[in-house]
């Protein structure tokens, strides 16, 4: 690695729902990053974007179609397709490599005019042994909370309060999708999706846009003067098959010690400042926390009562509201970047974490019951 | 410039109709044969990336998790690239950066498609906005007929002799098709068939077409310090580039295309080529359509514009001429899409390696690999070299 790469600035669209279309609306974000940092699209190296060819709006080959909007015309630039921390991974090895001085990385879905997420992740299932069962990503998640209550004696009521404070924490985020005080009864009694999963502990279907500028040491302090450093990340797919695995030891942990090896991290639950975890089911936050080793084995339901990751906890996890709140699908990722990114420097507004943050994690997942995971390490 | 990185084995499967295998078995062969070109095992691995076209080609949405222990690249990290025709070649440039950011020293890299799981051009239709450019776009041959038009049109070439140039194109990369064991069509054809054979889309005829192809290719990129360890010969990447503009069709010129142009002027800056026609020994250029690739021989500066059907009647672009292009058949006779542009980086590498077999250009130390995608927007280029 030839020097260190840095995050100059990031860009949120809101509201949640837009009516803009897909071009207007990846144009607006890329636009106001651009502004942000004062620069023109000229002075972009390289983009990669984030969009998935079955989360888009009927339009395969995803970024054929918005290439121009993302300012990305006559330029040398890529995309990722399932997870935009993909796309911020390969964002910072173009730089890194030394080919590019700034790299802009896209992440765009527009929940609204896809079908429903299910709809859509019932197709990561393979047609002869899982698709006729009704496996999705809502199915597959269920089978992996019922092991999940079971095995560690993790409550309802725990695994709903995830939705609690995700929702809680939403309320002060004005680009967060779903805002609403609930209740644990509330969550609970709302209506069943795949038993024991109900509505509210299950993540909507949002539209959302994200950028974030990346560029080599010297240049971002060029460009800013609070640049937020990558400093680690780890990813790790998992075997295919649900019956193949052991649904609460995937690859999580190796991810992890992965990325908490490259940013020298010897006590994360110590040094990780605020963590932005991907849970699309609220008892996932749970689990994710204790493979992050933010927590022991089976105390995910004693960490959230303890109020150890709520706003104004040691370890606030999801300050912005998290998936459950906001989630569109594909650049949710990169979502929990730009939410790391604002809380580190400061910038996170109403939601702005009350300690101070050095350190941010950002998680992001996708297939069925974690198949796939990615955890990056940022800090200041 | 970041770190040096080789191409350091290389696998295809059999590419054709393969109702032999499953998909995770049609992408395992690729990857078995990799490793064993290379001698080295999954272990080795640091890193995967794959890519391929929309997934309703197959019927499987993100297929990454669907083919994770085909790939083996179960425990480890892995980027999915897509950008639709060029995805193989993005694939490849994804294993470049990786290597060459010095966050991995091996990188695995597969694009596979199994086309006859599905409609090939019912998918590629729907990679048109459903507003405006859907409703006329047919497929790929309707896009491609209507930039060779333009093309036609520019320099204005008379009929005979463009279909005669286009001719001796097809029946090149046919016979050629004969000197490679994996290519999938294999048709002793005549000059005076290819010429007569039915109009697809003007100027588009039936020989002029590729096929839709079940293949899948893996490729192994190593760092410099790992390649040098290694006891088979490296093919050295010397040059990247890549380019893209918008997607309505009529918005810009793709005659003079400026992502091929550029591209190409990318990557020949990074391998100090000046002169492509001289200094490259053999290219592996994307041509789905005959026409396609006369186009890109100017936009590549293999000619200058205008020069294109002259050259290839005198066979320049043949073996035993100065720059033979396509000594695998090429797109035009094999054409598994997601696998199709890293197909064209890994014959490049066999090609400077001298692992080319039956359709060996002799002394090939230079290569280009090329391949393009979206609608008739996107260009990419790799250059590799025997010589570091």
């Amino acid at each position: 690695m030839s020097g260190r790469v840095g995050i100059v600035a990031a860009a949120e669209s809101s509201p949640a729902i837009t009516q803009d279309n897909m071009m207007d609306a990846v144009y607006k974000v890329t636009k106001e990053l651009l502004n942000k940092v004062g620069i023109d699209r000229d002075d972009v190296g390289t983009i990669v974007t984030a969009a998935s060819d079955v989360f888009h709006s009927g339009i395969s080959c995803a970024n054929s179609y918005y290439w121009e909007a993302s300012g990305g015309f006559l330029k040398n630039a890529s995309r990722q397709d399932g997870d935009s921390l993909f796309a911020f991974l390969y964002g910072c090895l173009r730089v890194l490599s030394g080919h590019f001085e700034t790299a802009m990385v896209i992440a765009l879905t527009k929940g609204s005019e896809n079908p429903e997420n299910d709809t859509v992740t019932s197709l990561y299932a393979d047609p002869f042994y899982h698709r006729p069962l009704g496996i999705n990503e809502t199915t597959a998640a269920a089978l992996q909370m019922r092991q999940y209550m079971e095995r560690y004696g993790i409550t309802a009521e725990q695994c709903a309060l995830v939705t609690v404070k995700n929702l809680r924490n939403a309320l002060f985020n004005p680009y967060a999708h779903i805002r609403k005080s609930v209740t644990v009864d509330e969550v609970l009694n709302s209506k069943a999706t795949a038993d024991p999963l109900t509505t509210l502990q299950c993540a909507p279907k949002s539209d959302g846009m994200v950028a974030v500028l990346l560029a080599a040491e010297d240049t971002a302090k060029a460009l800013t003067d609070h640049p937020v450093w990558f400093r680690g990340y780890g990813s790790a797919m998992d075997t295919y098959t649900l019956g193949d695995r052991d649904l609460l030891r995937g690859t999580l942990p190796q991810a992890a010690q992965a990325a908490y090896t490259m940013a020298r991290l010897e006590k994360p639950s110590e040094e990780v400042d605020v963590a932005e975890i991907s849970e699309p089911y609220g008892f996932q936050e749970l689990l994710w926390c204790e493979q992050l080793g933010l927590c022991a084995e089976g105390k995910g339901g004693r960490l959230i009562d303890s109020g150890t990751t709520h706003l104004d906890g040691r370890l606030p996890v999801n300050p912005s509201g998290g998936v459950l709140a906001t989630n569109p699908y594909v650049a949710r990722g990169l979502y929990r970047v730009a939410e790391a990114y604002w809380q580190i420097t400061g910038k996170a507004g109403e939601h702005q974490v009350k300690k101070s943050v050095h350190t941010a994690l950002a998680h992001s997942t996708h297939g069925f019951a974690g198949q796939s995971h990615t955890v990056v390490i940022l800090g200041d | 410039m970041g770190r040096a990185v080789a191409i350091m084995g290389t696998g295809q499967t059999h590419h054709g109709k393969r109702f032999d295998v499953s998909y995770p078995e049609l992408v395992r062969e690729a990857v078995q044969r990799a490793f064993e070109d290379s001698g080295l095992s999954p272990e080795d691995v640091d890193a995967v990336v794959t890519g391929t076209m929309p997934s309703m080609m197959e019927g499987i949405a993100l297929n990454h998790l669907y083919l994770a222990d085909a790939i083996q690249v179960v425990g480890k990290p892995l980027l999915k690239t897509e950008t639709c025709g060029s995805t193989g070649m993005s694939v490849a440039h994804t294993a470049f950066y990786w290597v060459a950011a010095g966050l991995a020293d091996v990188v695995l890299a597969v694009g596979f498609e199994k086309m006859y799981e599905g409609d090939s051009q019912a998918t590629m239709t729907t990679v048109a906005d459903p507003w405006i450019q859907r409703s006329f776009v047919a497929g790929a041959p309707g896009i491609f007929a209507m930039q060779s038009n333009m093309w036609i049109d520019r320099h204005h070439i008379p009929a005979e002799r463009l279909r005669e140039a286009a001719a001796v194109i097809s029946l090149r990369n046919h016979d050629d098709a004969f000197d490679n064991p994996y290519a999938h069509i294999k048709a002793r054809i005549s000059l005076e068939e290819i010429k007569d054979s039915r109009i697809v889309t003007y100027p588009i005829r039936r020989w002029d077409v590729c096929p839709n192809s079940d293949g899948a290719c893996a490729v192994l990129f190593m760092s410099e310090h790992k390649a040098k360890q290694m006891a088979n010969p490296p093919a050295w990447i010397k040059g990247v580039g890549y380019r893209g503009d918008e997607s309505y069709l009529g918005d810009s010129d793709k005659v003079r295309w400026n992502t091929a142009i550029d591209a190409a002027k990318e990557a020949y800056h990074q391998a100090g080529i000046v002169n492509p026609r001289r200094e490259l020994d053999v290219a592996e250029v994307y041509n789905p359509f005959t026409f396609m690739e006369l186009l890109l021989y100017e936009c590549f500066g293999f000619c200058d514009f205008g020069e294109a059907c002259d050259l290839a009647l005198q066979g320049t672009f043949s073996r035993g001429g100065d720059l033979p292009c396509d000594p695998s058949g090429g797109v035009l006779c094999t054409n598994p899409i997601g696998a199709t542009g890293l197909i064209r980086v890994a014959e490049a590498a066999m090609q400077v390696t001298g692992k080319a077999g039956a359709h060996q250009v002799d002394g090939a130390q230079l290569a280009l690999a090329h391949a393009m995608g979206g609608v008739s927007q996107f260009n990419g280029i790799m250059i590799v070299g025997s010589q570091q």
